[in-house]
């Protein structure tokens, strides 16, 4: 019997407000946890078992199953049984990861396609942004089962996720049908449920190896404020490798060539290297018997083991130097060292990393959960059910994002390690005479050459009057939103011709694609899309009028009189909208009410600007305050002439070419 | 927009850093798309677009190098390789001895001796960056442009400084692996 749902204490509220969600989407083991009582609290299933496997079937009659019983299925259909698909997420369909030891098939894309990772599964090619999806919706309905009514979601990543991989992670939440309110790092996540635990300033690092992605996180925590200083890792590398050196050495014992062994047989020694790993966590030598030589025992000993995850910890050691060099700090500076992800628990890597840190690890939140339950109180804080002016989460890009210029160089526009949201420009100007087009190429990676980075997209700003090389001037706006995902504006100064793309072409789905995926996912898609849409317009038109009416409260002297009566107008405006059905009204209405606001907005904070700065300057150099304001007033109108020189300065600097 | 002006700091090369790091953690709780998630899209666009501005500005501030590109250009002096002027014969000659003495230690795999290069250039770039914070001191309420304008090749120093640093950091980390 559940004892635990069977709390009769615990009434039952229609009325209450659908409640946020964290959700941890891994690579092996995936979960779902809720904020309750002011405590993150991970959600289990009816057997009380919170990890879900990140293992998705698809049966020959088009059902999809998810969880345990997919993995039961796994040796059985190894092709139609996808597990660590977080591998492939945002990958495009001629990665390596697609040449690795693994029993599946893959379809090439066809013509006009995305140039994404395609599983061909029954004959039929299915992206890892749907496997996904399928993951998440299991995670949802556990979540539903527990909460009735289930509100947006934080999902978590590894923080060295390039942007296709944040995408995709993103999109796979949209296809569930679960509103997106954040995507979080995974070593940032699990600091947060530390530090809110403990109540400890102080610098941290986070050592985050899952099943297949390690995470270094270097952060500093300070009244709340989660600061990440820097981040590093690998994005394939993970306890998925460990298995696979293992497995290789099974195939060795048992005379058998990996290469030559079919799906079912490489899932089966896949399977035994995952048992084989987990029981050397506490036996010095585990006995198997081979699938292949009935009767063989082959004798993994812990020694061996350790041999054969030493280079995979050696590459984590490389990302741990570079990370505290980027933080300037030294390991001595720390003052812990937090374990995340299941893998933490082999000995050998708990031994080594004490040695490079040269500390003890802190592990006592349980690795496989701290991620989600971070994930949860981040949720709770953005859904307005947290005490938010108490937490501050401040990320950064774990990889640099730029253009390719001339020579097939690439110019860095926001290096590693920027605190996000951010944006910057760069202008460029053009290479040979008469050019009308610039191509713009966006790459993110740490190497010098465009070719050797990751490649997110490209595209054309077309239609430019032909004019001598360096005469035209293309400004090239890079900007990072909170999810760490990247939008690129691209201006042509003299003819203002302009093109905006959020870098999705190259290797993710686009939302074309992915509204036709919710529409066939769902039965009767169109008409419970549409109430889906309703419902939420609805949602959002309270949540604007709520808000706006609590900033004319809070800042009236900011606003004029006109100003006010054309607000209040499309409020009321906004207000007869909601009553009615109609969801493109409301999203005019609430557009229109956007537009009243806006300068409003701006003064609101700049005043917030002008505050946080005065509070500071009080606190710390009370002196000088009057001092600086009467230096910066002399100069301000400098700074007005100083932004244009700036410009040319780095129009001359760099060009783009176009070929 | 002036990145000094934006964080409330003084328009100067010699700032405390740990302070403004202050000023910066309470500008980004003022400014957060977290602290907007329940507002308006006007007021969502408004703090990320603040905030964005807010962090770019903190990147300017601290970082050495961009801290006196950044003042060198609200003095209206244009700044970046090709506008500064060509860096002294003399310099050159010092950079090409250091850089032949690196390669020849890295051969030798001589770390001791890559520590030593490199404790001996941050040294002389501690130097740079104790001229530039003369430079940009006020004498008398005012700066001197003329001063300022002949510290524009001290840029192109800290930046080989920077590379030379870099290139030893690489050998480390080969070492290492």
């Amino acid at each position: 019997m559940n004892l635990r749902k069977s709390g009769l204490m615990e009434i039952f509220d229609p009325k209450a407000p659908p409640k946020p969600i964290g959700i941890d989407l891994g690579t092996t083991n995936s979960l779902v946890a809720v904020v309750k009582n002011e405590r993150p609290l991970a959600i289990r299933d009816c057997d009380q078992v919170a990890l879900v496997p990140s293992v998705v079937h698809y049966g020959d009659r088009g059902a999809v199953i998810v969880g345990r019983s997919a993995q039961r299925l796994a040796a059985e259909h190894p092709r139609e049984t996808i597990v660590s698909v977080k591998r492939f997420m945002g990958r495009g369909a001629d990665d390596p990861e697609t040449k690795r030891l693994g029993p599946y098939a893959f379809a090439p894309p066809k013509a006009g396609e995305p140039n994404v990772v395609r599983f061909d599964v029954h004959g039929r090619a299915v992206t890892p942004v749907e496997v996904s999806a399928e993951i998440l919706r299991a995670l949802k309905r556990q979540a539903e089962d527990e909460l009735r009514s289930v509100g947006g979601a934080v999902i978590t990543v590894p923080a060295y996720f390039d942007d296709a991989q944040r995408q995709a992670t993103k999109d796979a939440g949209r296809l569930a049908g679960l509103e997106v309110l954040r995507l979080l790092n995974e070593p940032t996540a699990a600091a947060l449920a530390y530090g809110l635990e403990k109540k400890q300033n102080g610098k941290f690092a986070v050592y985050d190896l899952g099943g297949g992605t390690f995470d270094v996180t270097i952060l500093v925590l300070d009244d709340g404020v989660f600061q990440v200083r820097s981040t590093g890792g690998d994005s394939a590398l993970g306890g998925d490798d460990m298995d696979r050196a293992l497995a290789e050495e099974i195939f060795a014992a048992s005379g058998r060539e990996s290469k030559s062994a079919t799906p079912g047989e490489v899932r089966v020694v896949l399977d035994i290297s995952r048992k084989v790993k987990h029981g050397l966590t506490d036996a010095t030598v585990v006995d198997v018997e081979s699938p292949f030589v009935s009767g063989k025992n082959i004798k993994i000993t812990r020694e061996r083991f350790d041999e054969l995850v030493q280079p995979l910890l050696a590459r984590t050691g490389t990302a741990v130097r570079r990370a505290l060099k980027d933080a300037e700090l030294k390991s001595e500076d720390l003052d812990g060292v937090i374990l995340v992800g299941g893998v933490t628990r082999v000995p050998a890597v708990r031994a080594f990393v004490a040695k490079i840190f040269g500390r003890e690890p802190l592990a006592d939140i349980d690795p496989d959960e701290v991620v989600a339950l971070g994930a949860a109180i981040q949720a709770n804080l953005l859904a307005g059910q947290g005490n938010a002016d108490d937490v501050l989460l401040l990320d950064v890009i774990p990889l640099s994002l730029g253009i390719e210029v001339g020579g097939g160089v690439v110019d860095r526009i926001l290096p590693r390690n920027t605190t996000i949201p951010s944006s910057a420009r760069s202008i460029y100007t053009t290479q040979e005479d008469h050019q009308t087009g610039f191509e713009i190429h966006v790459v993110q990676g740490e190497r010098e050459i465009a070719a050797d980075c990751r490649s997110l997209a490209k595209f054309t700003l077309s239609g430019i009057p032909p004019v001598v090389a360096g005469m035209a001037r293309l400004e090239v706006t890079f900007r990072v939103d909170a999810d760490g995902l990247l939008s690129v504006h691209a201006r042509e100064e003299r003819t203002g011709k302009e093109q905006t793309v959020s870098v999705k072409p190259s290797y993710g789905l686009d939302d074309d694609t992915v509204e036709q995926m919710l529409l066939d996912a769902i039965d009767h898609g169109e008409e419970d899309l549409a109430k889906r849409k309703l419902v939420e317009a609805r949602v959002d038109a309270h949540r604007v009028i709520a808000s706006t009416k609590k900033s004319m409260v809070a800042d009236p002297e900011l606003l004029e009189p006109r100003e006010q009566a054309k607000i209040e107008a499309a409020i009321l405006a906004l207000e007869s909208a909601v009553k009615e059905s109609d969801a493109n009204r409301i999203t005019l209405r609430v557009d229109d009410l956007d537009g009243a606001t806006k300068e409003f907005a701006g003064r609101r904070m700049n005043r917030a600007i002008a505050q946080a700065i005065a509070g500071k300057q009080l606190d710390v150099v009370e002196k000088t305050v009057e001092h600086a304001k009467g230096i910066e007033n002399a100069h301000a109108h400098e700074g007005v002439r100083d932004e244009s020189s700036r410009d040319v300065t780095s129009a001359a600097r760099a060009s783009q070419g176009s070929r | 927009m002036d990145p000094f002006e934006l964080l409330g700091a003084q328009r100067r090369y010699d700032l405390d850093l740990a302070a403004l790091e202050k000023t910066h953690r309470e500008l980004s709780r003022a400014l957060h798309p977290d602290q907007f998630a329940q507002s308006s899209a006007s007021e969502r666009r408004a703090a990320l677009e603040k905030a964005a501005a807010v962090n770019e500005a903190w990147r300017t501030v601290r970082d050495p190098i961009k801290r006196a590109e950044a003042l060198f250009r609200l003095e209206g002096f244009a700044v970046g390789e090709t506008n500064e002027p060509k860096p002294s014969p003399a310099f050159l000659m010092e950079v090409l001895e250091e850089r032949e003495a690196l390669s020849e230690a890295r051969a030798k795999k001589d770390l001791d001796k890559v520590r030593k290069l490199a404790a001996d250039i941050s040294v002389r770039a501690d130097g740079v960056k104790q001229k530039l914070a003369a430079t940009f001191e006020k004498q008398n309420g005012s700066r001197d442009r003329a001063a300022i304008e002949r510290a524009l090749p001290l840029l192109g120093e800290l930046r080989f400084y920077r590379r030379f640093l870099d290139e030893v950091e690489a050998i480390e980390e080969e070492a290492f692996s």
